[in-house]
């Protein structure tokens, strides 16, 4: 792209010297430019009209994609490059694909309960174990469609000017807005909400699943005319506790970890009854690159070498605690499947999300649009 | 060669089939199609119409779109009415400025403009802090992450739609009209209302349907300015079909929006008068 770009400045730079020369006419010289303008803004295209060589993964973008890119940076499968697209492979945007037959991805990172989903209506792969070695997970679901592929968890992210002498250590502080005083923010899409709420209300770990909506929602009604917005994307919540919006959210530990970056440790956060998730590798049936390069790319990405890597590199956990003692002892503190921080936290059931997610989710938006 | 006169309008016809054909491909049947989701999704039925029918959330959902929609409507034109009325009286240096900072909007993505609200209008946002600084208020006002917000941003975000249709239709209201008036005695207020209003009719009801449509269809700047507090139609579609994957719901609730649209135009239609548009006298 470099190189076309200084052709192009050449091809504009002998054009005007042979307009002033009075060899090309004005009205050749605007065309030109037109050409040449089409041709530049045809590059990045380029790329959409995908290379054929290459195996692309999809997630949800922002600070994520180069983090994908620079952990799976190792990834060669006869001659296949990696591309990450961060567009977000939700429920619907593979369903489309497969069904329209126009799909773009090979492997996505999706939510687990989505693959329970997707797999009971057929439009994903099922994973070739043979390939894929799921000795290898020591946390998070495995199933016909879909395998735990990093974990993170739902922290409280919390002033720390404010509060910093007296963290909160549970969900019922995070509903205690007279000892901690300030607004709230939640997860729009529901992950983790109602557990928070029901473990604020008192319900002991064990006996949360299956949920009790009804108290949940309860709950989190109570809590209303302290939240001041729900969260959509990972950015958002950390501009909500950064620029001081809300003194505490419910967040990803991954951006919890990015704004006590950002803010010099002015927000900070823990695992204290914290919510352990696994995100998952699913394969969309009749990806481009071929089920064959998804699982060998699959594979690659749970080795244990590529597993600390993408701790390091966005703090997203590792699915087996023995590559826990491949990493230094900072990031050992950061990592939800470290033995001593998964003990603290509760462990997310994605197969009651499966059954129950769209009627609760309904509910849920129902409750806070008011 | 000589064609007869049939087999020339036969020519004609074919000259011109390829439009309806693509209106009918592009348009007409994934419509249909969408329609057939909404019937035979999950099972065939009309199992979800009589979900949209039971379930008061939905109905509040329409019920708050359909208010800020008019809302945004009737806020926008108004405010877009006197826009283009101050440019229809200005010189020539004046429209151009006028025109400039309408359509210097148009260059801007939504999103910027959504977070340039946000910014302003926040707890601890320009507007808020100025106001609590000069002590005229004891706590922010919750301007933004409301309806109200939500509200704000669709209205900054129409006006330069709505604007459009008014400039052209006034600008077409002949000077020498409104002489006329004055030469036979009618005061400025008079003039305006019997003259020059009636005359800008047409470009009123295209300016309320443009904004009408669009902000139906609107949903990122409700979204990020109504804090999840003003959940509209559109993004309940977005949520079904992608967050939720209930493609029957959300193909049935896309047949009610265009019902709305519908029932909206034949509405407008009849109000302003179709001869209004067609040249025929009413």
């Amino acid at each position: 792209m470099k190189d076309k770009q200084h052709f192009i400045e050449d091809v504009a730079q002998i054009a005007q010297q042979r307009v002033e020369a009075g060899t090309l006419s004005r009205r050749s010289f605007n065309q030109l430019l037109m050409v040449i303008a089409a041709a530049a803004g045809m590059g990045p295209l380029r790329k959409a009209f995908a290379d054929s060589g290459s195996v692309v993964v999809a997630n949800w973008g922002g600070d994520a994609v180069p983090a994908f890119e620079k952990s799976f940076q190792a990834f060669n499968a006869a001659g296949m490059k990696l591309q990450v697209d961060g567009s977000g492979p939700t429920e619907g945007a593979v369903k489309t694909q497969v069904n329209s037959g126009a799909v773009r991805w090979d492997v996505c990172d999706g939510e687990m309960y989505s693959s329970y989903r997707l797999g009971k209506e057929g439009v994903l792969t099922p994973i070739d174990y043979s390939v894929v070695d799921k000795s290898l997970i020591g946390y998070g679901d495995v199933h016909e469609f879909g395998l735990a592929n990093y974990s993170y968890s739902y922290v409280m992210g919390y002033d720390a000017k404010k509060f910093g002498k007296n963290p909160p250590k549970s969900w019922a502080d995070f509903w205690d807005v007279k000892k901690y005083p300030g607004k709230r923010t939640l997860y729009k899409w529901m992950s983790a909400n109602l557990e928070c709420a029901l473990l604020a209300d008192g319900v002991t770990p064990d006996k949360l699943y299956p949920l009790d909506v009804d108290r949940a929602l309860r709950k989190i009604e109570e809590l209303m005319p302290h939240i001041v917005t729900h969260w959509s994307t990972g950015a958002e919540c950390q501009q909500l506790l950064r620029d001081g919006e809300v003194s505490m959210a419910q967040m990803w530990h991954t951006r919890a970890q990015l704004v006590k970056q950002d803010t010099g440790g002015a927000i900070d956060w823990g695992f204290d009854n914290a919510i352990v998730a696994p995100s998952v590798w699913m394969v969309p049936k009749n990806n481009p690159a071929g089920a064959a390069n998804a699982m060998k790319f699959i594979a690659f990405a749970l080795r244990p070498e590529t597993q600390a890597k993408l701790m390091e590199v966005y703090n997203m956990g590792p699915v087996d605690s023995k590559v826990n003692s491949l990493l230094s002892a900072e990031l050992q503190k950061i990592n939800p499947t470290a033995p001593d921080n998964l003990r603290k936290q509760v462990q997310m059931n994605n197969l009651w999300y499966a059954d129950h997610y769209s009627d609760t989710l309904n509910r849920y938006l129902a409750l806070i649009g008011g | 060669m000589r064609i007869s006169f049939h087999g020339t309008l036969r020519i004609y016809a074919l000259l011109i089939l390829p439009l309806p054909l693509l209106i009918v491909v592009g348009y007409l049947l994934p419509t249909a199609g969408v329609l057939g989701w909404s019937l035979s999704l999950p099972q065939p039925g009309l199992q979800n119409y009589a979900t949209i029918l039971d379930t008061p959330s939905i109905h509040s959902v329409i019920w708050r779109t359909l208010r800020i929609c008019l809302l945004t409507t009737a806020i926008s034109v108004a405010i877009a009415y006197l826009i283009a009325f101050r440019w229809r009286f200005a010189s020539a240096r004046g429209r151009m400025l006028i025109e400039l900072f309408v359509l210097l909007p148009f260059w801007l993505s939504m999103l910027i403009r959504a977070f340039a609200w946000l910014v302003l209008l926040r707890n601890d946002g320009l507007v808020n802090q100025s106001l609590l600084t000069l002590g005229l208020l004891d706590e922010p006002l919750a301007l933004v992450r409301n309806e109200l917000g939500a509200l704000i941003g669709m209205v900054h975000f129409m006006v330069p739609y709505a604007v459009l249709p008014l400039l052209s239709s006034m600008g077409q209201v002949d000077d020498s009209l409104l002489r006329a008036s004055s030469s036979l005695g009618a005061g400025r207020w008079e003039t305006l209302r019997n003259v020059f209003f009636p005359l800008t009719l047409p470009g009123v009801a295209a300016a309320m349907a443009t904004v009408f449509v669009f902000s139906l269809g609107c949903f990122v700047t409700p979204a990020l300015l109504g804090g999840g507090k003003a959940a509209m139609l559109a993004e309940s579609i977005y949520i079904q079909m992608f967050q939720l994957s209930n493609w029957g719901l959300g193909a049935a609730l896309s047949i009610v929006l265009m019902a709305m649209v519908a029932v909206c135009a034949v509405v407008f239609v009849k109000l302003v008068g179709v001869g209004r548009f067609t040249g025929r006298q009413a």
